[in-house]
C-alpha cells in the first residue's frame, strides 16, 4: 500500500510543479490543514481510541479542489493534511506514529481513485454550474469513501484479527450518510474556489468547521456522560457488601458475543452497559439474605426473585437507558418459560437478555461472582465444566443461538491468552 | 475587497454561535441529562430503604427556589441539583436491617448512619464527570456551629432537609420551630430566613404536610 501511494504521489507530482501553481497550493493547504488540526477526528472505532483509524474530515475540500484544478492537486493536498494532521495527533494523543503513515497511504490511494474518477467525469476548469460537475461530485466523493472504507477495514480487520466481513459490514453502512453530508458542502467549496478564488474559502470553511466543531463537542460530552452514569452504576454494585467484581468482566464477555452474533456497534455498546448493570436492583436488596451460604427459605428466594425487576423500575426514568431496561427486567428468564419473574417463552424475551443470562450464569459457575466468599452450596466450575453446564441446558435454560456463539468466543479467548502465556515464557 | 470582508463577517459570526452553542446550549442540555440518570439513583435508595431516605424530588424543588431566593450563581444551582440526587448513595453501603429497622436505631447504628454524607462523597469522588459534586455531598448535613464557613449550598442543604423530614413526619410547625430554635447554632440564619419565606410563599406552611401531595409528589 505504502509503495503504491508513494509512486503516485510522484506521478501526480509532475504537472504540479510544471503548472507553477506552488502558490495557491500552499495557501490551500495551510487553510485546510488548520481546518483538520482543529478538528478532533471522528474516530471509526470510539471503543478502541488508542487505534488511531479515521475518516478524515478534509475529504469534501479534498475532492472540491480535485474538481477545480485536477486531481493531482486533490492526492497531494490530502496527503500532506493526513502526514501533517496524523503526525500532530500521534504527539498530543500518544497512538503509535505508524498509524499516521497508514491513514496517509489510505488517504492518497482514495484521493487517487476518487479525483480520477471525477476528473473523467468533468475536466477541471469547466464550470461547477452543470448538472454534470455536480454528478462528478457525488461520484468523487462516493468513490473516496468507499475505497477509505475499504482500506480502514482491511486495516482494522488486519490490528485486531477480526473477520473482514463483520467489519465492512459496519463501516460500509455509513457511507451513503456521509455522502450526502458531505456533498453540499463540497459543492460550496468547489463553487467559492471559482468565484472567488481562495479567499471565498474562508466564507465557507469557518461556519463549517464550526458546524462540525459543534457536533463533536455534543458527541463527547454525551460521550462522557454515558461515562458517568456507568461508572456510577458500577461503583454503587460494587459498594453494596454483596457484589463482587464480576460485573466488568461479564460486561465484556457480553460486548464480545454481541459483536460475534453480529448485533450493529450502538446495540454492542448497550449491551455492555446493560450488562454493567444488569445486577443494580440487586443493591436495593438485603445483603444478609444474599450472602447466606445456606438453602434460602421461600420467603427469602422471593425476595431474592424481585431484583430484575427492581433494576428495572431504578432506570426506568433515565430516557437514554430505556433501551435496556427490558434487557435487565428479563435477564432471569428462560427459554422453556420456567424463568422468573414473568415465565416467559423464547420468543418474547429479548435476545439482549437472553445474552446477558448465559454470560452472567457462566461467570457464576466458575466463582467470579463472590471470589471472596466461600459458597457452601456451589464449588466454583472449570471453564469446560461451566461451559459443558451451559450446552445442557442450551435449549431450556439458555438460550442454544447464545451458548454456541459463547463457546466459540471463549475458545478464542482461551487460545489468546495460551498464545499471550507461551510469549511471555520465551 | 468585499469578497474579504464578507467571509470574514460570515466566519465570525459562525465562531459567535459555537461559542455560545458550546459554553451556554450544551452545558445546560447536559445538565438536564445528568439529573435524569443520577435521578436513577436517589430511586434506588429510596427503594433500598423503603422511602426513609434518598428522597429527592420535593427537595430538589424547594432547594432550588430557595438558591434563586439567596442569589446562588448558576453554577451552584447546578451543584445543588445534582448533590440532592447524590447525597444518600452512600447508603448502598449501609447494612439493609439498619435502613429498615422500625425499633429505635443502637448507639453503633446512629454512628454508622452518621458517616453516610462522607461515604456517599467517596463515591461521588470516583467519578470524573461528578467529582465536583463531592464536597457538597460531604457537607449535606454540615452543622453551622462546627463549620460556619461552609459553601451557602451546603446550609441549604442541611436546614431544607431536616424542615422536609420534620414536617412530613410530625407537622410543618414543628419543623419551623426547630429551624428558628437551631439559627446560629445548627443552622445558617440566612438560609433558616430564607426558607422560611420560601415555604411561606409556597403555602406550604401552616398545612398538614404529612399527607400533602407536594411534599410526595
Amino acid at each position: 500500500m505504502g509503495l503504491a501511494s508513494a509512486v503516485l504521489l510522484a506521478w501526480a507530482g509532475v504537472p504540479l510543479v510544471q503548472q507553477h501553481q506552488l502558490g495557491a497550493f500552499a495557501a490551500i493547504v495551510a487553510l485546510a490543514t488548520a481546518a483538520e488540526l482543529l478538528l478532533v477526528r471522528y474516530p471509526l472505532r470510539p471503543e478502541y481510541p488508542d487505534r488511531g483509524v479515521w475518516l478524515s474530515v478534509s475529504t469534501p475540500v479534498v475532492i472540491a479542489i480535485a474538481l477545480t484544478y485536477g486531481w493531482q492537486f486533490g492526492v497531494w493536498l490530502d496527503a500532506i493534511i493526513s502526514l501533517i494532521a496524523g503526525l500532530v495527533m500521534t504527539q498530543l494523543k500518544g497512538t503509535r506514529p505508524r498509524w499516521a503513515f497508514i491513514n496517509t497511504a489510505q488517504s492518497i490511494l482514495s484521493a487517487a481513485a476518487a479525483g480520477y474518477t471525477a476528473a473523467l467525469l468533468h475536466p477541471p476548469y469547466l464550470s461547477m454550474l452543470s448538472l454534470r460537475s455536480g454528478g462528478a461530485l457525488v461520484a468523487g466523493l462516493a468513490i473516496y469513501l468507499l475505497v477509505n472504507t475499504v482500506l480502514v477495514s482491511i486495516t482494522i480487520s488486519i490490528a485486531e484479527s477480526t473477520r473482514l466481513g463483520w467489519v465492512l459490514k459496519q463501516t460500509i453502512s455509513s457511507v451513503p450518510r456521509d455522502v450526502a453530508l458531505m456533498v453540499p458542502i463540497s459543492f460550496l467549496v468547489a463553487l467559492m474556489l471559482q468565484l472567488q478564488g481562495v479567499v471565498g474559502l474562508l466564507g465557507v470553511l469557518v461556519p463549517y468547521l464550526a458546524l462540525r466543531q459543534a457536533f463533536v463537542i455534543w458527541a463527547r460530552q454525551q460521550a462522557l456522560y454515558h461515562q458517568t452514569i456507568r461508572s456510577l452504576g458500577f461503583l454503587v454494585q460494587r459498594a453494596h457488601p454483596y457484589t463482587g467484581g464480576h460485573l466488568q468482566r461479564v460486561a465484556q464477555w457480553a460486548r464480545r458475543v454481541a459483536e460475534r452474533l453480529g448485533l450493529p456497534p450502538e446495540r454492542c455498546e448497550l449491551v455492555y452497559e446493560a450488562a454493567l448493570l444488569h445486577d443494580l436492583g440487586k443493591t436495593v436488596l438485603d445483603e444478609r439474605i444474599l450472602n447466606k451460604p445456606a438453602r434460602l427459605t421461600p420467603e427469602e428466594w422471593e425476595h431474592v426473585k424481585k431484583h430484575p425487576q427492581l433494576g428495572a423500575e431504578i432506570l426506568s426514568d433515565t430516557p437514554f437507558l430505556s433501551q435496556i431496561v427490558p434487557w435487565i427486567a428479563l435477564h432471569h428468564e428462560r427459554p422453556d418459560g420456567k424463568g422468573y419473574p414473568f415465565g416467559l417463552n423464547s420468543d418474547q424475551i429479548p435476545l439482549e437478555a437472553r445474552l446477558i443470562a448465559v454470560v452472567d450464569a457462566f461467570d457464576a459457575m466458575i466463582g467470579g461472582e463472590a471470589p471472596n466468599q466461600k459458597r457452601l452450596h456451589r464449588r466454583p466450575l472449570s471453564i469446560e465444566e461451566a461451559i459443558a453446564e451451559l450446552e445442557r441446558g442450551a435449549g431450556t435454560q439458555f438460550d442454544a443461538q447464545v451458548v454456541d456463539v459463547f463457546k466459540q468466543v471463549v475458545h478464542e479467548w482461551q487460545r489468546q491468552r495460551e498464545q499471550h502465556t507461551s510469549k511471555a515464557s520465551k | 475587497m468585499h469578497n474579504i470582508i464578507w467571509s470574514i463577517v460570515v466566519a465570525i459570526g459562525s465562531l459567535m454561535a459555537l461559542a455560545y452553542y458550546a459554553f451556554v446550549v450544551v452545558p445546560a442540555r447536559l445538565h438536564r441529562l445528568h439529573c435524569e440518570g443520577v435521578r436513577a439513583f436517589a430511586r434506588l435508595i429510596e427503594l433500598r430503604s423503603g422511602g426513609r431516605y434518598g428522597q429527592a424530588e420535593p427537595l430538589r424543588t424547594l432547594a432550588l427556589a430557595v438558591a434563586q431566593r439567596l442569589g446562588l450563581p448558576t453554577r451552584e444551582q447546578r451543584l445543588l441539583e445534582l448533590a440532592v440526587y447524590l447525597r444518600d448513595i452512600g447508603m448502598v453501603a449501609i447494612p439493609y436491617h439498619t435502613l429498615n429497622k422500625s425499633t429505635p436505631l443502637t448507639e453503633a447504628e446512629r454512628a454508622l448512619l452518621a458517616r453516610h454524607p462522607e461515604i456517599s462523597a467517596s463515591i461521588v469522588e470516583q467519578i470524573p464527570g461528578l467529582r465536583q459534586v463531592a464536597p457538597l455531598v460531604h457537607l449535606h448535613h454540615v452543622v453551622y456551629q462546627e463549620q460556619p464557613n461552609a459553601p451557602l449550598s451546603a446550609h441549604l442543604l442541611s436546614a431544607l432537609e431536616d424542615w422536609l423530614r420534620l414536617a412530613r413526619e410530625h407537622s410543618s410547625d414543628l419543623a419551623t420551630s426547630i429551624l428558628r430554635q437551631g439559627v446560629g447554632t445548627r443552622y445558617h440564619p440566612q438560609v433558616v430566613a430564607a426558607i422560611l419565606e420560601e415555604v411561606h410563599q409556597q403555602g406550604l406552611y401552616g398545612r398538614d404536610l404529612a399527607r400533602s401531595a407536594a411534599l410526595w409528589l
